[in-house]
């Protein structure tokens, strides 16, 4: 148990407490479910890597949307992780291809454009595919927007077209209760009905 | 419970703790450095109003913990003294703003009294939004906080007999002595020291002086003046700024160096 808790401990979020609670909750769990869950992680880590296209987790050398034909190919969402990734796939609303950086650009923390695949995007936009446009879909922070202008400014000799995603009011939201920034940037961002 | 204190303050540095929880370092106007924890700040938008970010220039509340480190951040809001500054829209304002809150987190210390960095600070960074980054910027910004910590260096005349420099003849930066000697001095300064171009040596003794906004508009000094005060922070700093290096290759019109 102690073992089990000290590793649970090392996730992130998760405290002591929590490791607690989670070891004793699989111990008293059916055997053939913690022998699935651990499959699963076991499973996990052996064969999920990173796709050799897009450098999104992948099973396959090449990944599920790198594979599809069906995708506009000459159109590339660049995001900071994953995580933004999926956050994409379930909007519906996106059918080109991705490129995952792993990372934003933090001078205050010394990642530089080496320390993330910028390199690779650029390899990747002067390749024998035509790329139309690269959206910049790197979070709203400092870091996201540094990463943003740093490539968009890296792909100008290219000639290809960089767009950002827009920033303002979520939907649902109420003007009155959103923050200054938010209007400031909903505002600059307007566009014409 | 504590009472509830409350200071302008500037975000140095801010990291996600847990599910929920920001650690940010502030530079505050009225308790100099402070490392706080907000907790559910990325949940509660209307305390918090994102500005729990680098850069973000805000009022903050906050209480003091009697046995931790970290004060506990209640609320953090825009106020209408308090101006915003606007980095993110500019590479180069991004990397040389990097650079000022880390070197102003690097020559602070925690509980001492820092209202002149605060004031440096903020002023720098409402320049950088105003005028854009520039390396007659970053020089006055450097010299001024230099200054405020203490370290007042001295280009305007020769550290040993105080004569002033000439824009035709070089002088010498001596790091141990926090300025300038001329070369009529120089063979009685036993130290180690780095020649200069005198138009150098005037140009850094006019940045020194110079509000930040007039600084901005102005040419810089040369190579070797960066160097002088390069070399002086590597021999005040603990530890070599991280966000140097980007900073160095954005300046330089060459941002994927």
């Amino acid at each position: 148990m102690t073992r089990l808790v000290k590793e649970l401990s090392r996730l992130p979020g998760i405290g002591e407490k929590t490791a607690s609670r989670l070891a004793f909750n699989l111990l008293n769990r059916p055997r053939e479910e913690v022998i699935a869950l651990a499959e699963a992680l076991l499973e996990m880590k052996e064969r999920v890597g990173l796709c050799s296209e897009c450098f999104g987790l992948s099973d396959s050398p090449r990944c599920h949307i790198c594979s599809d034909e069906a995708r506009e190919h000459d159109s590339i969402c660049v995001v900071e992780g994953p995580a933004d990734l999926m956050a994409i796939e379930r909007a519906r609303s996106f059918n080109g291809v991705y490129h995952v950086l792993h990372g934003a650009l933090a001078p205050l923390d010394g990642i530089g454009p080496d320390d993330i695949k910028i390199k690779e995007l650029l390899a990747r936009v002067s390749g024998p595919h035509g790329v139309r446009e690269v959206i910049i879909a790197t979070n709203a922070t400092v870091e996201g927007e540094a990463t943003a202008l740093y490539i968009a400014s890296a792909l100008k000799p290219a000639g290809v077209k960089a767009t950002r995603l827009a920033r303002g009011l979520p939907a649902g939201g109420d003007l009155e209760y959103s923050d200054a920034a938010t209007l400031a940037s909903a505002l600059s961002g307007r566009r014409e009905l | 419970m504590p009472a509830e204190e409350a200071s302008a303050a500037i975000v140095l540095r801010a990291r996600d703790y847990s599910e929920s929880d920001r650690i940010v370092t502030l530079l505050t106007r009225d308790f100099g450095k402070l490392g706080g924890i907000a907790k559910g700040a990325k949940a509660s938008r209307r305390r918090f109003e994102r500005k729990l970010e680098p850069f973000s220039h805000a009022m903050l509340y906050f209480r003091r913990r009697p046995h931790g480190q970290l004060v506990f951040i209640t609320r953090a809001e825009a106020a209408a003294e308090l101006r915003p500054f606007n980095i993110d829209d500019d590479l180069a304002k991004i990397a040389l703003g990097s650079y000022m809150l880390e070197l102003a987190d690097a020559m602070t210390s925690e509980g001492a009294e820092a209202e002149g960095a605060y004031r440096v600070l903020s002023e720098a960074l409402g320049t950088i939004s105003d005028a854009g980054a520039s390396p007659a910027l970053r020089q006055s910004f450097e010299l001024k906080f230099l200054r405020w910590a203490g370290f007042g260096l001295e280009f305007a005349r020769c550290r040993q007999c105080a004569a002033p420099p000439s824009e035709e003849t070089a002088a010498y930066f001596v790091v141990s002595r926090g300025g300038i000697v001329c070369a009529r001095c120089r063979p009685s300064v036993p130290e180690g020291a780095l020649r200069m171009e005198g138009a150098s040596v005037v140009a850094l003794a006019r940045l020194g002086e110079a509000d930040l906004a007039e600084a901005s508009s102005t040419g810089p000094a040369g190579a070797d003046a960066a160097l002088a005060i390069s070399r002086f922070l590597s021999s005040v700093l603990d530890r070599k700024l991280r966000s140097t290096a980007f900073l160095d290759s954005v300046m330089a019109g060459n941002p994927r160096a």
